[in-house]
């Protein structure tokens, strides 16, 4: 993470100072900026297995978590858009506690983010204890709660797993 | 008037008549959280509208609206909700 | 090759298409959050619906003026976005739990009794923690 700070702020800097000082021979607009900011990321992620050995795997993960969650995110919205539209519910609404794998404070922060960012599921609270988290969710099919939780923990717990351990 | 600036007039609309049904729910709201949550929304709908309004003219600089709501929203509506835990009881 | 393209029609059209997506996004939301019957659902269902419509009308905003410093305002406000939605929903759910509102009547809550029994029992905890003030 803080590697990841450093480079994207190295990045940042960089492009920024190759459109204003140097002689850029591609035209000043955004896909230019992200891309020449993106290129100076990627030679910096190239040479990071000499520091920071972890890091050249995380990224890749990173960004497959990232576009995991984009999918999960347009995928229900659309499910919540065709039951708003269609006159009868087919929600299946419960209150699952959801057993924890994950410990620290951070990885607790993502995957209630996460949770809460997917329309369809709410999450309320962490036990005391830290061994459950409460989440409203409104679709189990036909009753079987243990496959809703399964799929939660499958979905997201096991990429930010593979991310921060 | 371009098909373009059309489409941004309708989009306007329809985000106005959205503001005009969570009003409606403001209005029944049967609890407080309700409200609250309408607040939130409302506060989407108008950086919205800033964001389309500043496409429709083309001056960059209301989308500095856009940013001091975006925070100031959040900080409103945590309040609001942070008061109801601390008073209900 | 790119001399006889009008990349500003371009620019325009995507950008009208993106804009129109989040309207229509946003619209579902505002209809179900005249529609649904309970408050949780209508908190967990309308208001990332909302987030989603608005990235996709900045997104929209920002192809089209497709400068560098107006995409980094714009990715500044869909940040800041999907930063404090999910806490602002997070602290106004429980602020509903606490405060006893009903949960809808198919609602499993099988597993969440426990949790309830426990937040309604302890009114008098929190009298004792505002003495110290």
């Amino acid at each position: 993470m803080k590697t990841f700070i450093v480079h994207f702020l190295i990045a940042f800097v960089g492009s920024y100072l190759y459109f204003k000082y140097g002689d850029p021979f591609v035209p000043y607009n955004a896909i230019w900026a992200v891309l020449v900011a993106s290129f100076i990321m990627f030679l910096l992620w190239l040479t990071s297995p000499t520091y920071h050995r972890s890091y050249f795997h995380k990224l890749p993960r990173a960004i497959s978590l990232f576009v995991f969650f984009l999918k999960e995110l347009v995928v229900a919205n659309f499910r919540v858009a065709y039951d708003i539209l269609t006159p009868n519910y087919h929600m299946n609404p419960a209150v699952l506690a959801v057993p924890l794998t994950v410990t620290t404070d951070l990885e607790i922060t993502l995957l209630a983010t996460m949770i809460t960012l997917t329309p369809g599921s709410l999450m309320i609270d962490v036990s005391a204890d830290r061994r459950f988290i409460y989440m409203h969710t409104l679709y189990v099919k036909d009753n079987d709660v243990e496959s809703a939780k399964q799929e939660v923990k499958d979905g997201f717990e096991t990429r930010i797993l593979k991310l921060t351990r | 008037m371009s098909l373009f600036s059309f489409t941004l007039i309708f989009a306007m609309a329809a985000l106005s008549i959205c503001l005009v049904l969570i009003g409606i729910r403001f209005a029944l709201g049967p609890s407080l959280p309700d409200r609250i949550t309408c607040f939130d929304l409302f506060v989407a709908n108008i950086i919205g509208i800033v964001a389309i309004y500043t496409e429709l003219t083309g001056n960059k600089d209301f989308i500095d609206v856009a940013i001091i709501l975006s925070l100031f929203g959040f900080l409103g509506s945590i309040s609001f909700a942070y008061y109801l835990l601390k008073s209900s009881r | 090759m790119f001399e006889n393209i009008n990349f500003l029609l371009i620019r325009e059209i995507i950008s009208s298409i993106l804009i129109i997506i989040g309207v229509i996004f946003m619209l579902i939301a505002a209809i179900g959050l005249l529609r649904f019957p309970d408050f949780y659902i209508r908190m967990s269902a309308i208001t990332k619906g909302s987030t989603l419509g608005l990235g996709l009308i900045l997104t929209g905003m920002g192809t089209y003026f497709n400068e560098a410093d107006m995409l980094l305002k714009v990715l500044l406000i869909i940040g800041f976005t999907f930063l404090t939605t999910p806490v602002a929903a997070h602290v106004i759910g429980r602020t509903a739990v606490r405060n006893k509102i009903p949960f809808w009547g198919p609602t499993d809550l099988e597993e969440f009794k426990d949790y309830l029994r426990k937040e309604h029992s302890t009114h008098r905890d929190h009298e004792r923690d505002n003495k110290h003030l």
